[in-house]
Order: C-alpha cells, then sequence, then structure tokens
C-alpha cells in the first residue's frame, strides 16, 4: 500500500482529533505497528494538534477538580478488583474451614467410636485377666492342698483311720490321719450326709475312754481338713452331728461314723 | 493524576465545552473523561499515539455521545468567532488568554480555506463531517485542506 498517499488523505489528523470512526481507528493503529513512517508523521501531527489545543484551553472551575479528586479517592477507597479478590479469598477461607470442620468432626467421631471400642475392650480384658487371677490362685490353693495331702497320704508317719458308717449313717465313710509323733490330724470325707445350716459334724478322740474334741466341719468338706492335735494315744475316732460350732460334750445318739486306731 | 489533570484539563474542558455550549454538562463530562482515563489507563498503548491523543479522543466520544442524548441540534452552533474568547475574557488566568490570542495571531497566518476548517474543528466544535455537510465542501476536501493547514503550522508554531 503506498503510504504517502495514505497519509496525504489526512487520515491521521482526522485520528489525532478523534474524528475517526471505531473500524477506522482500528485500521489505522494496525497499520502504525507495521509502518515506522506513519508513526512519524503521526508524532508531528498530534504535536501540532496538542498545541492548538492548548492554545485553545479554557480552565474549568476549580470545583471541578475538588469533586473530581473526591470521586477518584471515593474509587480509590473501594477498588473492585481487590475487593473481589478478597471476597474470593474469604470464599475459600469459608469452604476451607467448612471442609477442615466436617472433617475434624469425621475425625473426632473415628477416634472417640475407637477409644469407646477401646475402653470396653479393656474393661473386657481387666474382667478376664482378674478371672484368670482367680482361677490361678484357685487352682495353686487347690494345687498346694492336694500337695500337702500328698505329703501326707504318703507320709508313713501318719496313720489312716477309716470311720465307717453307724445305723445312723450306713453309707457314710470319713478318714482321719493321725501322726503319734507330732500329734496332727487330718481329716478327708469320703462320702457324708449333707446338713442343714444349724449343725456341724464334730470329731471326737476318745482317749482313755472318754471323748476329746477334735473340731467341726461340714459336710462340704473336700480334700484334707486339719483338725485339733489329738494329745494322747487315742483308741477311736467317731464324728457327731452337733449344733453349729460343736459342742464339749459329744450326742453320742448322732454318732455318723467311727473307726478304731490300729495301732493301739 | 494531579499532573495530567493540571496539565490537560484546560485543553480537554476547552475541546468539550466547544462541543456541548453548556458549562455544567462540559464539567460533567470533563470529570468523565478523567474518571475514564484513571479506571482505563492500562489500556492505554502508546504505539497507538500520544497520551494526550488518547484522551481527547475519549474526551470527543463521551461529548460527541453527550450532544446527541441532550439533542444539542448543529444549528445552535453559532458562527460566533468570539464565543471562545468571550469566554476567555471572563477568565482571570491571563496566561490562557494570551495564548488564545496567540493562536489567533497564528490562525490569520493561514490561507482563508484553512484558516475557515481549523478554526470550526479546533475553536468551534465541529466535526470532519459537521463541517462539510454544513458548508456544503466534501470530505475529502476538509480532510486534505485540515492536512495542508496542520504542514503549515509546524513551522508555525515551530514544531519539527
Amino acid at each position: 500500500m503506498n503510504i504517502k498517499e495514505y497519509i496525504s488523505s489526512g487520515i491521521l489528523e482526522a485520528y489525532v482529533f478523534g474524528d475517526l470512526s471505531l473500524e477506522e481507528m482500528r485500521d489505522l493503529e494496525a497499520k502504525l505497528k507495521v509502518y515506522p513512517e506513519l508513526k512519524e508523521e503521526l508524532a508531528k501531527i498530534e504535536a501540532v494538534s496538542e498545541q492548538l489545543l492548548l492554545k485553545a484551553s479554557i480552565t474549568p472551575r476549580t470545583s471541578v477538580k475538588t469533586s473530581l479528586f473526591e470521586k477518584i479517592e471515593s474509587e480509590k477507597e473501594v477498588p473492585v478488583i481487590p475487593l473481589r479478590q478478597e471476597s474470593m479469598t474469604w470464599r475459600y477461607a469459608a469452604a476451607a474451614s467448612i471442609v477442615f470442620g466436617l472433617f475434624s468432626s469425621f475425625l473426632a467421631y473415628t477416634y472417640w467410636s475407637r477409644w469407646q471400642e477401646s475402653q470396653s475392650n479393656l474393661t473386657q480384658l481387666l474382667a478376664q485377666n482378674q478371672r484368670i487371677a482367680q482361677d490361678y490362685s484357685t487352682v495353686q490353693n487347690r494345687l498346694e492342698e492336694i500337695e500337702t495331702e500328698v505329703r501326707i497320704t504318703t507320709n508313713p508317719d501318719f496313720e489312716r483311720v477309716v470311720m465307717k458308717g453307724t445305723p445312723n449313717a450306713p453309707q457314710s465313710i470319713a478318714s482321719v490321719y493321725w501322726n503319734a509323733r507330732t500329734k496332727e490330724v487330718y481329716l478327708s470325707i469320703q462320702n457324708m450326709k449333707a446338713l442343714s445350716k444349724e449343725n456341724q459334724y464334730q470329731l471326737w478322740a476318745i482317749i482313755d475312754g472318754k471323748p476329746v474334741d477334735c473340731g467341726v466341719f461340714d459336710s462340704t468338706l473336700a480334700g484334707l481338713l486339719k483338725m485339733k492335735d489329738a494329745a494322747l494315744f487315742p483308741t477311736t475316732f467317731a464324728v457327731t452331728i452337733e449344733p453349729r460350732g460343736g459342742k464339749s460334750s459329744p450326742s453320742l445318739e448322732t454318732m455318723q461314723v467311727a473307726g478304731n486306731v490300729a495301732k493301739v | 493524576m494531579d499532573y495530567l489533570y493540571d496539565h490537560y484539563s484546560g485543553a480537554i474542558y476547552g475541546a468539550v465545552l466547544r462541543i456541548l455550549r453548556t458549562e455544567e454538562i462540559a464539567e460533567e463530562v470533563l470529570q468523565d473523561v478523567f474518571l475514564k482515563v484513571w479506571d482505563k489507563i492500562e489500556q492505554y498503548d502508546a504505539s497507538k499515539g500520544r497520551l494526550f491523543t488518547w484522551m481527547i479522543q475519549i474526551a470527543r466520544n463521551l461529548a460527541i455521545d453527550k450532544s446527541r442524548s441532550k439533542e444539542t441540534s448543529k444549528s445552535k452552533k453559532t458562527d460566533d468567532i468570539d464565543f471562545l474568547v468571550g469566554r476567555i475574557d471572563r477568565q482571570e488566568n491571563m496566561e490562557m488568554e494570551v495564548d488564545a490570542i496567540g493562536l489567533k495571531e497564528v490562525l490569520q497566518k493561514l490561507s482563508v480555506e484553512q484558516q475557515f476548517i481549523v478554526s470550526h474543528l479546533y475553536l468551534k466544535g465541529y466535526t470532519q463531517s459537521e463541517v462539510a455537510e454544513e458548508f456544503n465542501i466534501p470530505l475529502g476536501t476538509v480532510k486534505t485542506r485540515l492536512r495542508l493547514a496542520m504542514n503549515e503550522l509546524r513551522s508555525l508554531l515551530a514544531i519539527e
């Protein structure tokens, strides 16, 4: 295209004066970027035009400037873009805190239920532990009893005296282990009738024809029970039914079992 | 912005007032021009010309839009050559007055045809097409006459 012709059409003057349509302006602005001589010519026309317009200046009233700068100040105070950014920031912050809140609640609930579960598991375990400990101690006690029983029943110093049922209780049977040297007396039940709560069995040692108290026991006795020592040489051991706690002299008519000491 | 206003508000106000002829409306448009410049300053592209060119383009657009909406008809534009000077006489700013008078002197050195075009465009607020229509001059002729006048003015205003 012929730039000189384009320039001499006076289009630049119209442009500088703001007398071109939007399309013409766009077209010219595109050409300005391509043709440096066009730009050069434009600069000269602009200088003239600016001079003319500056010389034709009319000073506006000072109130115009005042109110204009008030408007600009108020625009500055409420800047549109930063406000949007801020509100977006707040939105993101709000969304983030909601998400965080939900997540925290979820975690709290999860850990609370796990804690509850652990708590109940722990309680169960503690109970179980206690039961096992009890069981152990029971077993331990029983084991000690059995050891004692074994020690006594296998000890040749102990003489076993089997007490058989009298006509009062023909099915009953019990045994006494008696140590002549230490005077110790142990009792074991093989079969004895159950008694009412008010009554207990009482063991007697017959020494020189006289009954001597060797202590009371219940029908539920399991294993060996250490009784009172029998001081002198007894000839017979016998069991009577007496009121709970026993008596000083036996009710011979209630005699259940009796047995003689072999050695004497 | 303060500098821009102090430097260019007179030139822009002059251009706007010559189109609108009413001070209140012209003041309003002047404010709108500077508010637009303030808001859109990042859209200014130096490759498209001077900042002042961009500002005057905005100003004339706003003023012409306003004059159309106010139904300010062309007929209201009088041939009162002294409109500008009359307005300036009421001003206390001596410098402006001297400049305006200086301008008239400069314009008198142009040919009558060129003087006519320049004073109608720059001092009376006409657009090129308004001059063409109103005075029955082909638009192309208006443009070339203006171009010749502007070329003359380069040396008269000692630009280059």
